[in-house]
């Protein structure tokens, strides 16, 4: 028979914790009882989302998160009947200790749950803005569990005490961390001045794409051969940033070269033409062809004609310009209006002797 | 030709266009459309519907007709006939979209300015009395209510969710009411038949009323 009133003593190095053996057993039951109402817990919510309209509320992630809350309680309330919460680290409780960290572990979880939530209801019209939204959300829960826990484990009377320590380690990462910094501030502009949204296809320099996502130290953007590229938002701010979908249509700019001997103007119908035929060619504003430049080889005539944004960008260069450039050069071809190689008329000051050699002759 | 089709061995003509049905073993249907082809596994009363959409193209939500003349139009009075219209055409086995197309001539212009205008199908048309011979028709009621002459060289309609009405040759736009107001025509997609006897597509109702503010 188990004596449960005798008392434990465990030795681990230079502390003595002593352990009662009714204490011990209730606190297995209090852990055996924990861990069965957490897989009550799980599987009721587990049943509840197949047939609840609120899934965003009743999942597998809040099954999961009920199952390991519980057991964490369940857990705590062990330890405190052993006693081994009632030690102290550094002069703060180990209960505390632990407590804060529970606090910041939930707060956490729900931070992220609700970021995901605001994400998952919003229309993708809207969906750039609120993901910026639900970033400030997330960092904003965050930050202040920080604080609170801070708070629970004791540690704030102390905060300035941690500052004042911090102080010079500060200085030293000030130095180290100003990029960081400018980046953030930059994130923080950046969504003020929103010179550009997820979703947007973008050239911004050398990088040419559609805008994947927007973070705080960061922006990316998905090229169109499939690359990402990670580009700070310090430098971001500080670019020429040119967003090609800004508005709903663009003037697409093409250059034709016809050999000087052919009708400039047929050949500025025979274009006007392909450009009527074309879906993508805006009717209004209507479309201009003129003859741009005199060339050392051609007559470049240049075509102006107003397109639907997304359809000049990317991939759907494919359909709209390179389709275009095909159609007006076949147009051409069928007019017999000539496109030119670059050549050059050479005047010799003097006649060039040509000496013809006769092959017959051995 | 609009409508339910047999899943049979069969032409079927839609404006310029022509879909070929063809019967193979196995009890399968080849529907074919140009380079489109898709296998239709054919069941006891299982129809092809072929039926007019909105001229929405690659997502546009608006489809502007030029008129061809600008209409003036009295004082207090009201005028009614028809203009040639674009339409896409859809087609179906069920409710599963196996196929859609343009069957007419594809063209697009920006309503509104480069800022804060938006794509819209276009179209070129006269303003007729009587019903045109074309694939697609709109008939409309433009009524003058304001105490001065008022012009009117083209119509803007909004097309999201908009019914659509057909014969077995032609399709139709519900009947549209403008409204010549000092502040821009006024725009109402009543979503009624323009005449009696068409079959119709897309649920039965008046689209918010739409000002001409370009």
């Amino acid at each position: 028979m188990l004596n449960l009133s005798a008392n434990w003593t465990l030795v681990f190095g230079p502390t003595k914790l002593t352990l009662n053996a009714g204490d011990a057993v209730l606190s297995i039951v209090v852990l055996a009882l924990g861990f069965v109402i957490a897989k009550l817990l799980e599987r009721y919510i587990l049943e509840l989302s197949s047939s609840t309209t609120y899934v965003w509320v009743f999942n597998e992630d809040t099954a999961k998160m009920l199952y390991n809350m519980t057991i964490l309680i369940a857990a705590f309330y062990s330890l405190h009947l052993l006693g081994i919460l009632a030690y102290k680290v550094s002069g703060t409780s180990l209960s505390d200790i632990l407590t804060a960290l529970v606090v910041f572990y939930f707060s956490y979880l729900l931070a992220k749950k609700s970021r995901d939530y605001m994400l998952m209801r919003t229309t993708p019209e809207k969906l750039p803005e609120v993901q910026i939204k639900a970033k400030l959300l997330y960092y904003t829960v965050i930050t202040f569990a920080f604080f609170l826990s801070l708070n629970i484990a004791g540690l704030s009377g102390r905060l300035s005490t941690i500052i004042a320590a911090a102080g010079i380690t500060g200085i030293v990462l000030g130095f180290a961390s100003q990029t960081v910094v400018a980046n953030f501030i930059s994130g923080v502009f950046m969504y003020f001045d929103k010179p550009l949204k997820i979703g947007d296809a973008v050239r911004i320099g050398d990088v040419e794409g559609i805008v994947n996502d927007i973070r705080i130290l960061s922006t990316r953007i998905q090229q169109w051969d499939g690359t990402l590229v990670r580009i700070p938002n310090e430098k971001l701010f500080n670019s020429n940033i040119i967003n090609l979908q800004k508005y709903p249509v663009r003037r697409a700019e093409i250059t034709v070269g016809i050999a000087y001997k052919e009708d400039a103007q047929r050949a500025i119908d025979v274009i006007l033409s392909v450009l009527d035929e074309e879906p993508h060619v805006l009717a209004i504003p209507e479309p201009r062809v003129y003859v741009h430049d005199l060339g050392n080889s051609s007559v470049n005539i240049t075509v102006w004609a107003w397109v639907p944004s997304s359809l000049w960008v990317g991939q759907n260069l494919l359909r709209s310009k390179y389709g275009l450039l095909q159609r007006i050069k076949e147009a051409l071809d069928r007019e017999g209006i000539e496109i030119p190689f670059p050549q050059r008329v050479n005047w010799f000051a003097e006649p060039i002797r040509i000496r013809v050699e006769d092959e017959g002759k051995g | 030709m609009f409508g339910p089709f047999e899943l049979k061995t069969q032409f079927i003509k839609i404006g310029g266009k022509k879909i070929h049905l063809l019967e193979e073993a196995g009890g399968f249907v080849r529907y074919r459309r140009g380079d489109v082809e898709r296998l239709i596994k054919k069941v006891d009363g299982g129809k092809l519907l072929v039926i007019p959409t909105p001229a929405t193209g690659y997502g546009v939500k608006l489809l502007m007709i030029l008129l061809r003349e600008p209409l003036a139009v009295p004082p207090g009075e009201s005028v009614e006939g028809f203009l040639e219209a674009p339409v896409d055409v859809e087609v179906r086995t069920g409710s599963l979209t196996i196929d859609r197309f343009v069957p007419c001539r594809e063209k697009y212009a920006l309503y509104g300015s480069v800022e804060r205008g938006a794509i819209a199908r276009y179209y070129v048309s006269s303003f007729t009395p009587n019903e045109p011979d074309s694939l697609g028709v709109l008939k409309v009621s433009v009524e003058n209510p304001s105490g001065e002459w008022k012009g009117l060289d083209k119509v803007v309609l909004p097309l999201d969710g908009t019914p659509m009405y057909y014969s077995p040759d032609r399709a139709y736009y519900p009947m549209v009411r403008i409204l010549l107001r000092n502040g821009g025509p006024e725009v109402n997609n009543t979503g009624e038949p323009p005449r009696e006897g068409l079959s119709s597509f897309g649920p039965k109702r008046a689209l918010p009323k739409f000002l001409m503010r370009w």
